[in-house]
């Protein structure tokens, strides 16, 4: 590991005082990817802002319409929560399916969604559910937060600060893990929301997560399990490694599909 | 009278301190002025050394010493020895062992090969000049798979070994099983890989190294699961007297093999606490230890059987070729080999077996005994055959089973394999199992598999393996004023709780209350000799140490407790830790107290006369043996597997304490577990780089993943090849498992044609086997190699 100056903000606009003042600076939210790959030396910043002790920017609010759900809110919060979970239960599902207990209690929504892992959670839910992230510069809807894979369109020293997730009339979450380390091998997030249905899929795409046409299509026209019959995903974008081929991948996104549809109908 | 009675399942009195947080492992120890060590491992599987610059550190912060080749040349330091059980080819010949090393000398042969040690103030500047040695490498094409190492043409490892053949090995009798195979109705054959894993202990390994000049004595204080064995090796590494280093493992939090051999790093640590005049010490990273820790299994094998029309047995053939890494290790060579024949055939009536097994030198880590070392592997082999051939010729696979196990009669009996198998009843075996299992009513789980849309499959698999690993244990025991008996054995508990029964042995043969025996292992200056962990070795051979100790010490008790009873020693009976002459009695707590007392004593006999050592050698090795089954049901959409039930009985001989063979029981299946499923050391086979460096990619079982199992243990037949009767319990749980449960998904998807699934198991493989319709080429990994 190497040198770095850590700091602990009390306020969000401290946080982004102390970003933008520093060299080459990255906010610590849970730590939970950022430890290790700075012990791996993987990531070398000048500076550390840690976000823990940002008041601010933790917390849940479900208005009539819409779950807002603060950026340095914990996964197993999310996980636990009444409220969400009578508003969109995918996601106390999606969040409590997150790594194990130590990462729930340490990591964040909003470290999630920065960080953007191929093969994280809560990014499907964001695009799933067509989310809003909101700055502290602006709001940014789902479709174009995402940039491939580790890579977002928030500007250098950009804030999450929450999203909002409009609830929708059903959604569910199914996760396939990787036998090993319990990551999204394919995770698919499907919504029925008043503006149509969504599907995003993580941890199959070679540029993140993303939505599958053809899933979306069939659910369109009927959002049941049946409805997926014979489907088939290209496998052409998708990533190969040990643990699953494309190909592989590919068939479990129609699977873990229709298991998130299940659910959201209430039959899984 | 004892509190506690050999049988007993008694909670183990170390877990008081390991699950507080209160165990003493190597990382817990910092002693005064202590240096830290950074081994610099090879990036490349295979590349010249053209020169290593030291001044490119030397000014660094901290730095204080940089070890590399020179030094080890220089000091004309020796390279480490192979022990291997197997010493010479068929024809003879001995088995080529290449010079290994501490450090690399000429060239490097495997990813993470040491190649310096850089010791530093603190462990963070060891780091920043570990990373920044200059090393200069010219890089070789390297081989990672050992039938590919034995083609023409592979890379060859070292000049003076052709086609990197360390060991070519035979046993049995050869021409007796080509007859059979030609007067056989059936041959079925069948390529079988046993995948290459790691144990990766949850405590790495690592040392800490001292010096004391005034004395000219080393102490190392070492994760190790030999310390006797290693003390010999390092001393002989380092050419000096093994009594001048003493050799220390404190709690040791996972061996499983890992830690059996002797590695570089504590040669290199002593050698630099020497020169530093200070304590060095080394922790392994994790992911350091993936690249170098020892690996297990890597066998790939042809397997024959050869059956009447009847399905009666007539013969197995075996030909396995086996990776053992870079080096012929500590006993590397003696796995896929000697290891892996012995107990071909398990249980099975065999009239004609033949194993041929070659040892085989490829750029990789270097490999040694894993829990089981070849017992596991032939179980395997043997098993999957004889469910493959069930399944091609049309027999029941249970019915094939129970028709060729030996009966009763049989025994004693020496296998083809030359296996001394003196007791046991395999038959009856089998039947308590499938007792256990008919109480869980097959029928219910399957409906409950297909009602989840899911396959059903069951698979039982008998096993037979044999004990191993030091022959020789010491025990000594020490009566102290204060009351508390101090117990020294030379095994070594890697957390398996020889502190609970080893303690239990000696307080139920001697009468007196468990509380007060102190318990001492691992530790050179404490016993002269001993044999650590391995083999399964701890009660077979360790116990049966403490028994002979505390029998001889009874017999030393008997000419006090006579003067305390006023009758002569040849009067007196010892029984339930009171000695009796006609109607008086004494209890062994009084005679204990009036060994220390001059005043009480007979005459000749000086107060402590009851402290006594005993070494027990075992003559022949025990064979333990029993039955697994598993029921498990497929999610073909996903090539998941999940288990229904999981049911054992195991012939241990007697059990010391139910409650700690349960726990070396479910450890042995988890592990077989992941190594079906899950576990798989994956190699680059262009670059030899490590593909699965992490946990994120070599996948161990999680708890959910384990099942519940029913244990039963038949105590009907001890052997009597030693005074407890006991056979070992250490690693037939992954011996029986990965038979089981690879069998029963097979049994799933017998209706989509599926075969064979090569291990592990994984979601993809299991899904891509359906998707296949099970075509699969029953020559695919040794193709005409064999």
């Amino acid at each position: 590991m190497e040198e770095f100056t850590y700091t602990r903000p009390a306020t969000a606009d401290d946080a982004t005082g102390a970003h933008s003042a520093a060299e080459d600076a990255m906010y610590m939210a849970g730590g939970q990817t950022l430890i290790p790959v700075l012990k791996q030396g993987l990531a070398m910043p000048t500076d550390v802002v840690d976000l823990n002790r940002v008041g601010d920017l933790a917390g849940i609010q479900v208005t009539g319409d819409a779950v807002t759900i603060g950026a340095m809110t914990r996964h197993a919060v999310v996980a636990a929560s009444a409220e969400v979970k009578g508003a969109i239960p995918a996601l106390t599902v999606l969040a409590g399916g997150i790594g194990d207990a130590q990462v729930r209690n340490r990591g964040t929504m909003g470290g999630s969604l920065a960080n953007n892992d191929p093969s994280a959670d809560y990014p499907s839910a964001v695009l799933g559910l067509g989310a809003t992230v909101t700055t502290n510069q602006r709001e940014i809807p789902a479709d174009e937060f995402f940039d491939g894979m580790f890579a977002t369109n928030l500007e250098d020293g950009e804030l999450i600060k929450s999203v909002t997730y409009p609830i929708p009339e059903k959604a569910g979450y199914a996760k396939f893990p990787n036998p090993a380390s319990r990551y999204a091998l394919v995770g698919v997030f499907v919504a029925k929301t008043a503006g149509g249905v969504r599907v995003a899929v993580t941890g199959a795409g070679q540029d993140g997560v993303f939505r599958p046409a053809e899933v979306e299509a069939a659910l369109s026209a009927d959002f049941s399990a049946a409805a997926l019959d014979g489907v088939t995903v290209p496998a052409d974008d998708l990533m190969t490694d040990m643990h699953a081929a494309a190909d592989y991948r590919a068939h479990l996104i129609v699977v873990m599909a229709k298991r998130a549809v299940n659910q959201a109908n209430g039959q899984g | 009278m004892s509190n506690v009675k050999i049988g007993e399942s008694l909670r183990r009195v170390e877990d008081l301190r390991f699950l507080t947080g209160h165990g003493r492992y190597i990382d817990d120890i910092n002693l005064d002025g202590q240096a830290r060590a950074v081994v610099v491992r090879s990036p490349y599987a295979h590349a010249t050394i053209n020169s290593i610059d030291t001044s490119s550190v030397a000014d660094m912060d901290g730095v204080l010493l940089v070890v590399t080749r020179d030094d080890w040349q220089r000091e004309g330091f020796k390279p480490m020895p192979t022990k291997s059980g197997v010493k010479n080819n068929k024809d003879g010949t001995p088995l080529s062992q290449p010079d290994r090393h501490a450090l690399a000398i000429d060239r490097v042969r495997y990813v993470g090969e040491p190649v310096a040690l850089v010791v530093a103030e603190t462990l963070q500047q060891a780091q920043d000049a570990a990373e920044a040695l200059d090393v200069d490498y010219d890089e070789l094409d390297a081989v990672t798979d050992p039938v590919k190492a034995l083609a023409p043409g592979a890379p060859q490892l070292w000049d003076d070994i052709p086609n990197n053949l360390c060991l070519d090995f035979e046993l049995g009798d050869k021409d007796g099983t080509e007859k059979a195979f030609a007067e056989a109705d059936h041959v079925v054959s069948l390529d079988v890989l046993n995948n290459r894993v790691t144990a990766v202990p949850i405590e790495p390994r690592g040392c800490i190294a001292s010096y004391d000049a005034s004395e000219d004595k080393y102490t190392l204080y070492n994760a190790s699961q030999n310390v006797h064995a290693n003390r010999d090796t390092f001393a002989e590494v380092l050419n000096i007297d093994p009594a001048k280093l003493d050799h220390i493992a404190p709690d040791v939090g996972g061996g499983f093999g890992a830690k059996n051999s002797g590695y570089p790093e504590p040669p290199l640590c002593l050698y630099a606490a020497k020169r530093l005049g200070r304590p060095v010490k080394w922790i392994n990273s994790r992911s350091e230890s993936f690249l170098s820790d020892t690996h297990g299994r890597g066998q790939s094998s042809r397997v024959e059987l050869a059956l009447k029309a009847d399905g009666t047995f007539m013969g197995l053939r075996t030909t396995t070729i086996g990776g053992i890494g870079a080096y012929a290790w500590t006993v590397g060579p003696f796995t896929p080999t000697g290891g892996s024949a012995r107990t071909q055939g398990g249980p099975y009536n065999f009239p004609a077996m033949y194993y041929s097994g070659k040892a085989v030198l490829t750029n990789t880590a270097p490999m040694d005994p894993y829990r089981g070392a070849g017992r596991p592997e032939a179980t395997f082999q043997t098993e999957r055959i004889v469910e493959y051939a069930a399944r091609k010729l049309g027999f029941d696979p249970i019915e094939l089973r129970r028709k060729n196990l030996m009966p009763k009669e049989m025994l004693p009996h020496k296998t083809p394999m030359g296996l001394d198998v003196d007791s046991g009843d395999f038959p009856k075996l089998f039947e308590m199992t499938m007792d256990m299992v008919a109480k869980a009513d097959q029928a219910a789980l399957k409906a409950k598999a297909e009602a989840a849309g899911k396959k059903y499959g069951f698979a039982i698999a008998p096993y037979l393996e044999c004990t191993g690993g030091g022959p020789k244990e010491h025990a000594g025991v020490t009566f102290n004023k204060d009351g508390s008996v101090e117990l020294a054995v030379g095994t070594s508990s890697t957390g398996m709780g020889h502190e609970t029964s080893l303690a239990q042995i000696l307080a139920a043969a001697l009468g007196i209350e468990m509380g007060r025996v102190k318990f001492q292992q691992s530790d050179t200056t404490a016993t002269p000799l001993g044999g650590g962990h391995g083999g399964s070795r701890g009660m077979e051979v360790g116990g049966n140490a403490v028994k002979q100790a505390a029998d001889e010490i009874i017999e030393l008790a008997k000419p006090i407790a006579a003067r305390l009873l006023q009758s002569e020693t040849e009067e007196v009976d010892f029984e339930d830790g009171t000695f009796k002459a006609g109607a008086s009695s004494v209890s062994m707590n009084d005679v204990i107290e009036a060994s220390q007392d001059a005043d009480k004593l007979p005459e000749g006999m000086e107060p402590g006369c009851l402290n006594h050592s005993s070494v027990f050698e075992r003559g022949i090795i025990s064979i333990p043996n029993g039955v697994h089954a598993a029921a498990v049901a497929v999610d073909t959409d996903t090539g998941t597997v999940e288990f229904l039930g999981y049911w054992v009985m195991d012939d241990f001989g007697t059990i010391i304490n139910p409650m700690l063979a349960d726990g070396q029981v479910m450890g042995g299946v988890a592990q077989g577990i992941g190594q079906a499923f899950l576990e798989d050391i994956v190699y680059d086979p262009d670059t030899g780089q490590l593909v699965t460096g992490s946990l994120m990619d070599y996948g161990l079982p999680h708890a959910d993943e384990i099942p519940n199992m029913e244990i039963g243990y038949y105590e009907g037949e001890p052997t009597k090849k030693n005074p407890l009767g006991v056979k070992g319990a250490g690693e037939a749980g992954c011996v029986g498992a990965c038979p089981a449960v690879v069998n029963a998904v097979l049994d799933a998807l017998k209706d989509d044609g599926v075969t064979h699934i090569d291990m592990p198991l994984t979601p993809q493989k299991v899904w891509k086997a359906i998707r296949d319709k099970g075509a699969h080429d029953p020559k695919a990994l040794l193709g005409d190699a064999a």
